[in-house]
């Protein structure tokens, strides 16, 4: 996306002002409304999709497979795919690195745990349709759903299988399967989620649009689980394929004073996911359109 | 494994249909506002999303046609959409042959000669399959074409019809397709022309005839069945413009 | 404060039930065959549906023929004007007419003329003799002028014109030879569907609050201050800077008008080229993005866009006093039937 000089000092300025206005008259901490919808996929054991009024969507959906726990270094695989990009590129690449790098740090792996011998092992596969922003906010906010929906199959054989050399089975029963959070026995179970938040001047926003990302100073990206601040955090570039001649450093202190105020406020972003999460298990539409 | 009976002595499929039925068509437009024109596809279990951008100024100068629009087919099969987990790659030989049959289609049913030097992109987008694939993107493009109101000369509706002894059966499940010789067509609106054949496997000729009659019967359906989305969803439309 | 995000489910357009798993009987589908050409004529075509076995019609877009009978290639309306039959698609991008008061991005420079995206199907034409440059309307184009198209205007550079005629094969050509037209300050960009929009004589209008907007046929509108010494809608920058010029030499006579036309071009000079904003408060930075958020709320409802009705939904949008809270479907849903009421009330 190009922007003719005159636009993007305009939306500069107004960014840049002590009370900043943006472009959409959001509020700095306030994310553009999103529609979801989980579990439309029958072949998966959880799914989400996601979309933003601008035409962005992702899909995730979540599969499971029993596996040696002693022949799999890692419990949940990612696999990302972007319309537009090939597989191989640098994009769908970082992508998909920063959320395995995120969920490698920040999902309890060790409770997929089946039987001694055995573990679930979980594959998140992610479609972006469609975005014109930095799409990992909405692929975090569908995993998370898409988690949330997750059901697995309830186990029927020992779970001290150590001496024994059969594989373990499950109840026939649909109806018995265990959502993840039943299956992990926890009450709070809360997949991380990442924010991208955007810098101009001393002033942060959470969620820029594409027009924003445009003209940032710098952007952040900022993992977020049960009211804390996370690991990883990084910086980028949001704005991706443009040059952005804006693009400079920014101080420690501003990012210190970010996690702070993201801290404070971004629980009501689980709570809207939780209650969309929980809406739809209530009621279930098998359409997703 | 014991093999499934696909169709009984009393005339039932494995999904309880009959040999001249079609399973749950459901489809609607304009699903994704942002494109010119979409449309969602669910053909029993096989759900296809389907997007057109264009026609629009080709990104790239080797897109330019002087005389007709160039359409390209983006094709996208979700690693999930399959019982068992796979991921196809983009250069997979059936993708591009899938793509490739797609684009020649296409490229006879939309007028493209009134779009010279243009890009029609279409995207589509496999969420899930349950056999008729083929057919079921074939029908989500049309929709998604005529939802971004590109000239066509009519709707080309798709479905597929195997051959199980001596009955056609018509609309194959994932089951029935692995287990008999199919044939996917694509029926020009409601006349008996056909846009698209595709067959891959042995057929006896002398069933031909009458495999294709069934299809394109069936194909007559869906057009319907298609027809009467856009119908509703044009109404639906005009009324709101009007008012 | 305004929850930092909403999330709804998507709704439901419409609960009609097809009768799904009817058999395929042959007779069926033969006997659908015959009825057709009962269909009712004010409800929308669809593409290969037969529109008139009359030959004597002209056919126009949207229709083809086989056999002296015409048909639709398109869904939408049809439209009999004299004897010219076409069929006007529901959806589609913006078709360029002659006349057509437009808002385009410049996408390449080329040799003596630019590409300009105005959402058409294919980029429109700008030739540099269609544009005003610096030192005067009437001098011809010089060499030098053709190696500095890029000091004029360049990609991504924002501009008004009008669509000066249209090739065959479909391509528009601009021109921006009037002192409306021009490079766009000031102000943000956005986009609706092209249909929303009327064709009406006047496209840019001076809203309440210092707010100007200009509505391109092509759906992309133009938000900006109210330049500060326009008093009349459509006058530009050039305009000022000319105007400001001669005020400043104070020898501003009567009767002098008649023979600046030549004079105000020698003026305009490269100002009208420039990419500095003027100052611009907070305030009406404030107006303009609640200005941007009504006309999104009625492009997300699909309601007609004129300068009448964003004044409503304005007015509307002060019952919310954070603008914020306009992005909410709700809102939006609210504020369009507000406007709809109140035209209502004036019997429009």
């Amino acid at each position: 996306m190009l922007l003719s000089p005159a636009e993007r000092s305009y939306i500069y300025d107004s960014l840049c002002q002590k009370d900043p206005i943006r472009p959409d008259g959001r509020t700095p901490l306030q994310f553009r409304p999103l529609e979801a919808t989980t579990d439309f996929l029958p072949g998966s054991n959880g799914s989400a999709r996601i979309r933003i009024a601008d035409g962005s969507e992702c899909i995730v959906s979540v599969k499971s497979k029993v596996v040696l726990s002693e022949k799999e270094a890692n419990l949940i695989e990612w696999d990302v795919d972007v319309s537009g990009y090939r597989d191989d590129s640098n994009f769908v690449s970082n992508l998909k690195f920063s959320l395995t790098d995120l969920y490698m740090k920040n999902f309890p792996c060790e409770k997929l745990k089946l039987t001694a011998k055995y573990s679930y092992k979980l594959f998140l596969d992610c479609i972006i349709v469609s975005h014109s922003s930095y799409p990992l906010t909405l692929a975090t906010m569908a995993s998370y759903l898409a988690l949330k929906s997750t059901r697995l199959p309830l186990l029927v054989s020992e779970v001290d299988d150590s001496q024994v050399e059969e594989q373990p089975t499950f109840s026939d029963d649909w109806e018995k399967a265990q959502y993840l959070a039943e299956f992990f026995k926890t009450e709070s179970f809360s997949p991380p989620l990442y924010i991208t938040v955007g810098i101009v001047g001393e002033n942060v926003f959470v969620d820029p649009s594409e027009t924003e990302e445009q003209v940032l100073e710098n952007g952040l990206l900022i993992g977020y689980s049960e009211k804390k601040c996370i690991a990883p955090i990084t910086n980028l570039n949001l704005a991706t394929n443009s040059n952005n001649s804006n693009f400079k450093g920014f101080t420690p202190a501003l990012l210190i004073s970010t996690v702070d105020l993201l801290k404070g406020h971004l629980s009501s972003i689980v709570d809207a996911l939780d209650t969309l999460d929980k809406q739809d298990k209530e009621d279930r539409t098998q359409s997703i359109f | 494994m014991s093999r499934l009976e696909l169709y009984s002595p009393e005339g039932l499929r494995v999904d309880g249909r009959r040999w001249n039925e079609l399973r749950r068509f459901d489809c609607k437009i304009n699903t994704h506002p942002a494109f010119d024109g979409s449309s969602y596809v669910e053909q029993g279990n096989s759900k296809v999303i389907c997007m057109v951008r264009g026609p629009m100024e080709p990104p790239m100068r080797s897109q330019v046609n002087q005389t007709q629009a160039v359409i390209e087919m983006n094709l996208n099969i979700a690693s999930f959409s399959t019982l068992q987990r796979r991921k196809r790659s983009k250069n997979d030989k059936r993708m591009i042959e899938m793509k490739t049959t797609l684009e020649r289609t296409f490229e006879q049913s939309v007028m493209s000669h009134l779009y010279p030097r243009t890009l029609i992109e279409v995207n589509v987008q496999v969420l899930a399959q349950d056999g008729a694939v083929l057919a079921t993107m074939t029908n989500a493009i049309t929709l998604a074409l005529i939802d971004a109101g590109v000239a066509m000369y009519d709707y080309v509706s798709a479905v597929s019809v195997g051959i199980h002894d001596q009955t056609p059966l018509l609309d194959l499940n994932v089951l029935e397709e692995n287990d008999m010789s199919c044939l996917t067509i694509g029926v020009v609106g409601k006349s008996e022309k056909l846009a698209m054949l595709l067959l891959e496997d042995k057929m006896p000729l002398d069933k031909l005839e009458n495999a294709l009659a069934v299809a394109i019967a069936g194909g007559h359906r869906i057009r319907d069945l298609m027809d009467d989305e856009v119908r509703s969803h044009g109404n639906q439309r005009v009324s709101k413009l009007t008012s | 404060m305004s929850s930092l995000l909403s999330i709804t489910r998507p709704t439901k357009r419409d609960s009609r039930s097809n009768d799904y798993d009817s058999d395929v009987d042959m007779k069926d589908a033969m006997s659908e065959y015959q009825d057709e050409g009962s269909k009712d004529n004010t409800s929308v075509v669809t593409p290969g549906e037969l529109v008139t076995e009359d030959p004597t019609w002209m056919k126009g877009h949207g229709t083809y023929s086989l056999e002296n009978q015409t048909y639709s290639s398109v869904a939408g309306n049809v439209l009999r004007l004299n004897r010219l039959l076409s069929v006007i698609p529901i959806r589609g991008r913006y078709e360029a007419e002659t006349g057509d008061y437009i808002i385009g991005r410049i996408t390449e420079v080329g040799q003596k003329r630019w590409k300009v995206d105005i959402g058409c199907k294919q980029d429109a034409i700008l030739m540099l003799g269609s544009v005003n440059l610096p030192g005067g309307i009437l001098r011809r184009k010089s060499e030098s002028d053709e190696l500095q198209m890029r000091n004029f205007l360049k990609e991504g550079d924002l501009l008004n014109a009008e669509v000066q005629s249209v090739y065959s094969n479909g391509q528009a050509a601009l021109h921006t030879r009037s002192l409306r037209y021009g490079k766009l300050r000031n102000g943000v960009l956005l986009k609706v569907p092209s249909s929303l929009i009327i064709r009406q004589k006047n496209h840019s209008w001076n809203l309440p609050g210092n707010v100007s907007v200009i509505i391109g046929v092509n759906g992309f509108i133009w938000l900006s201050k109210t330049s500060s010494t326009s008093t009349a809608p459509s006058v530009n920058a050039s305009t000022n800077s000319a105007q400001s010029a001669l005020a400043s030499k104070g020898g501003y006579k009567p009767g002098e008008g008649s023979v600046s036309i030549t004079r105000l071009e020698e003026e305009s000079s490269w100002e009208i080229y420039s990419d500095k904003n003027d100052e611009i408060s907070a305030s009406i930075r404030g107006t303009i993005s609640r200005y941007h958020n009504v006309i999104k709320a009625m492009s997300a409802c699909e309601l007609g866009i004129t300068e009448k009705r964003i004044c409503m939904g304005y007015d509307a949008s002060m019952m919310y006093a954070d603008t914020s809270m306009l992005i909410e479907r709700e809102a939006q849903e609210i504020i369009c039937q507000d406007i709809i009421d109140s035209e209502k009330m004036r019997g429009d």
